[in-house]
């Protein structure tokens, strides 16, 4: 069963795939400042391709992932939705906990031990929050922000077909991400197959079930969807790795008394 | 004695007065509460949606710089427009601040918000407040306050972590750059995209 290093493989030839079909966006002349820092700063020099790709996910969207979405929102409760979504945020947890570590944020670190503790067996297989209301919130990590913490630039932006807005950055860590999560090197057989696979199916559908009514309002309100898009992946991504670097929680509990000799 | 009848109880009003509008000066918390409790009051109403909009709009130009907005959004393009242009241009982003506000409050019935923290940022203040509504898992909005001209101004809504008005800087700027930087043909667009939305 080679299946697996295929998927991975798969992953990572994309991006090239993408710079071999690549057509540029013309780069304003020198003199004209002002749109000349527009795109730098918009960073897509491969606008065109990746609106091509844009628009081919739009489409497959709209008869796929979409209604599969809606049908999902439709069926299930809150509730359930609510489970489900703890579930699969717990069993992701692994690797929070190595980019937690990655990221030297030991209380970080300590937050996603104990709620995957304290889920996986109080909140019987993550079904249930239990450590959030337990003093242990939850919180986003994965590589690409690790290595956006550590000053690594994003790159240009990128719209990759069926996985969406990324860039160099965020995709290689999207590669570690799959590496660093023990479940992939789980050993093979049919049934660890088949809960992966319905694993991914249903994180699809719930990560789109979740920006049904945001993207909706994105297609309703913006003049060019496209860059309205490319602008909130941005922000958002930035956003989460400012939340990181802003954590800055002692790992002692405050209340836990200071050892004899210790002053402060 | 009926001079001083009639002045006392106005004496007694002033101070009143004059620290109502020190608290809601002071208050950046309580000036979103205020506003966020007149939004939700009028989504969650029965009211038709063309009514609701028109009571949001009153709440939102009361409120909100949209003005200040506008001309950041437009960027660099607001210099090169005509004054007509101009005017044109802020007139229909009073509309499109209302069916955006109204966008990430939901326009549907059974939204509630709480706030949380509140911190100064430069010269602005944040508010975070958590939005709940129906079908949909919380977002995280902060509502960006700013002293303008004595009274307190929602300069920005960042939700997620996402800014309202560069998410729209970047829309209207990546409109124009591909319809040969006219600023008419925005407002052409602007003017459709409003229509089509006060439709459905």
């Amino acid at each position: 069963m080679h299946r697996r290093p295929f998927f991975l493989a798969l992953l990572l030839t994309l991006p090239m795939l993408a710079l071999l079909v690549t057509a540029c966006a013309p780069r304003p002349p020198a003199d004209d400042k002002e749109a000349l820092a527009d795109y730098k700063q918009t960073n897509d020099p491969l606008e065109p391709t990746n609106r091509f790709f844009y628009k081919v996910n739009d489409q497959l969207d709209a008869v796929t992932l979409k209604p599969a979405a809606e049908a999902y929102r439709y069926a299930l409760p809150d509730g359930v939705r609510d489970s489900l979504h703890n579930m699969i945020i717990n069993l992701n947890d692994p690797t929070v906990f190595f980019n937690d570590v990655v990221e030297a944020k030991p209380r970080r670190a300590g937050d996603t031990l104990m709620r995957f503790m304290i889920n996986s067996t109080f909140g019987i297989g993550g079904f249930f929050d239990v450590a959030k209301h337990w003093g242990y919130p939850n919180h986003d990590a994965d590589f690409g922000m690790t290595l956006g913490l550590y000053g690594v630039p994003p790159g240009p932006y990128l719209f990759i077909p069926i996985l969406g807005p990324s860039n160099p950055r965020d995709l290689t860590g999207f590669g570690v991400d799959i590496a660093d999560w023990p479940f992939t090197w789980l050993v093979n057989g049919t049934t660890v197959y088949a809960l992966e696979w319905a694993y991914y199916g249903l994180t699809a559908i719930d990560t789109r079930a979740r920006v049904l009514d945001t993207l909706d309002q994105v297609q309703k309100t913006a003049l060019d969807p496209y860059a309205t898009i490319r602008s909130l992946y941005r922000q958002r991504r930035e956003s989460q790795i400012e939340a990181i670097r802003n954590d800055n929680r002692a790992t002692v509990p405050a209340w836990f008394p200071a050892p004899a000799g210790q002053t402060n | 004695m009926l001079e001083r009848r009639r002045f006392l109880p106005l004496l007694a009003l002033a101070p009143a007065a004059l620290f109502g509008r020190r608290a809601a000066a002071a208050d950046p918390a309580g000036f979103v509460r205020e506003v966020g409790d007149q939004l939700v009051a009028v989504i969650n109403s029965s009211d038709s949606m063309a009514s609701k909009r028109g009571q949001l709009q009153k709440i939102i130009d009361r409120n909100v710089d949209v003005d200040g907005i506008a001309r950041f959004c437009l960027g660099r393009f607001w210099r090169t427009a005509t004054p007509q242009q101009q005017q044109d241009y802020l007139a229909l982003f009073h509309q499109v601040m209302v069916n955006s506000i109204a966008g990430h409050l939901g326009e549907y019935k059974g939204v509630r918000y709480t706030l949380g923290r509140v911190a100064p940022h430069d010269d602005t203040v944040w508010v975070d407040t958590t939005i709940k509504r129906p079908n949909n898992p919380d977002a995280d909005v902060q509502w960006v306050i700013a002293n303008a001209n004595g009274g307190q101004k929602i300069e920005d809504l960042v939700v997620e972590g996402t800014s309202l008005r560069l998410t729209q800087r970047s829309d209207y700027a990546s409109y124009l750059q591909h319809n040969g930087e006219n600023v008419q043909s925005l407002i052409g667009a602007m003017q459709r995209m409003l229509a089509r939305q006060s439709q459905g």
